[in-house]
């Protein structure tokens, strides 16, 4: 048990007991049928990239759920590498100065990504026969000071959990789904609305203090790179090899064309909605997402 | 921007411009080929993964982005030789 001498204290006792209280086996807990029939709704329909675009209509029932099978996939290939990413930034600050309060929470946090890596990476190589790779740069482009890298951090993990919460609540309910797509998704959501807790509480304090300490300026470029992360996180779910495994052909133009439907930036703004409401209540940014 | 005529290394200088055209106001400078388009902060994290999918479009294939392929994207002299020419995956 954590002291209460800080306001942060009493929700990570609260969530600290609940992992304790719902920690499970994920090694036992699932029962993986040995494959999964390829003519059925891997995603819901409303959360494919294709939904409501003027594409979806010249698609056939079986062309739209291939999309869904390796959209399926995608996702999930998108949350293995950014729980991997996740991951190495909490185990670089875990039990160092500054996150002396945090870090009895984080050895949870820490066991329980390694666990949905586990879950969402097995699911992709057992239904997919792959991971989608990680298109993402692979160095360091811009240094900053560490209090507003740490800000950063929480505030980049926050968003990917946010938009992934978003896609495992409803596919966790929905019926249509196979029950092994429901559970992994049902079992995932209910572990991230602790992380999401402490993701939002910890993005409020540490910006509290890089406020106090940097000029308007330096805010003011902390606005722009969220609000232009916000928009990029949306993009990576709009892949174009997903639409060549799915048989479409010149799969770039299709994203592009997809992108720039109005149904999907009408659906995108909405899976961004609440994750932009409480960046804009605690004023780390001032517009929303912002297209590069 | 049309990816549909010209040649490629014109056409992806074309979009970064679209992209920053703050940063390449002076119009020369994508003129280099060894202008350094990460320092210079004209490719950035966030722009990256769409600067990964335009250059695949343009060259036909699927690129890697791990470690060892970063060199590869860092200027237009190593573009048109890497990924335009070459065959690094």
């Amino acid at each position: 048990m954590i002291s209460t001498e800080n306001p942060i204290t009493t929700m990570l006792n609260r969530i600290i007991g609940m992992s304790i209280d719902t920690y499970y086996n994920p090694y036992k807990m699932f029962e993986w049928p040995d494959e999964l029939p390829e003519e059925q709704w891997w995603m819901s329909r409303e959360l494919m990239t294709v939904h409501g675009t003027a594409i979806e209509q010249e698609l056939t029932e079986k062309q739209l759920m291939a999309i869904s099978r390796w959209e399926s996939i995608h996702f999930y290939s998108l949350n293995v590498h950014g729980i991997r990413e996740l991951l190495l930034e909490v185990i670089k600050r875990v039990h160092t100065p500054g996150f002396e309060i945090e870090s009895e929470f984080f050895h949870h946090f820490i066991g329980e990504e390694n666990e949905h890596m586990w879950f969402f990476a097995t699911f992709c190589n057992k239904y997919g026969g792959k991971i989608y790779k990680d298109k993402k740069s692979k160095w360091s482009i811009e240094s900053v000071e560490p209090d507003i890298e740490s800000l950063l951090v929480f505030a980049r993990i926050l968003i990917f959990e946010e938009i992934v919460d978003y896609f495992n609540l409803r596919m966790g309910r929905d019926e249509s789904l196979h029950p092994i797509i429901r559970q992994v998704n049902n079992i995932h959501h209910q572990d991230e609305s602790r992380h999401i807790a402490f993701g939002r509480e910890i993005v409020k304090q540490l910006f509290a203090g890089v406020r106090a300490k940097h000029p308007p300026e330096r805010l003011a470029e902390i606005d722009d790179y969220l609000s232009r992360y916000l928009a990029a996180s949306i993009q990576s779910l709009y892949s174009p090899a997903v639409y060549q495994d799915a048989g479409l052909p010149e799969p770039y133009k299709v994203r592009a064309a997809l992108i720039e439907d109005p149904a999907r930036k009408t659906y995108d703004a909405k899976v961004l909605k609440r994750t932009i409401d409480f960046l804009k209540d605690i004023r780390i940014i001032s517009k929303g997402a912002v297209l590069q | 921007v049309s990816t549909d005529a010209g040649p490629a290394i014109d056409r992806l200088k074309g979009w970064l411009r679209e992209r920053k055209p703050k940063l390449l106001s002076d119009g020369s400078a994508l003129d280099d080929p060894d202008f350094d388009l990460i320092e210079n902060r004209i490719v950035d994290s966030l722009i990256f993964l769409e600067f990964v999918f335009f250059l695949e479009e343009l060259s036909g294939r699927q690129l890697d982005t791990g470690p060892e392929h970063m060199a590869s994207f860092r200027t237009l002299r190593a573009i048109q030789r890497d990924i335009f020419n070459g065959s690094r995956p």
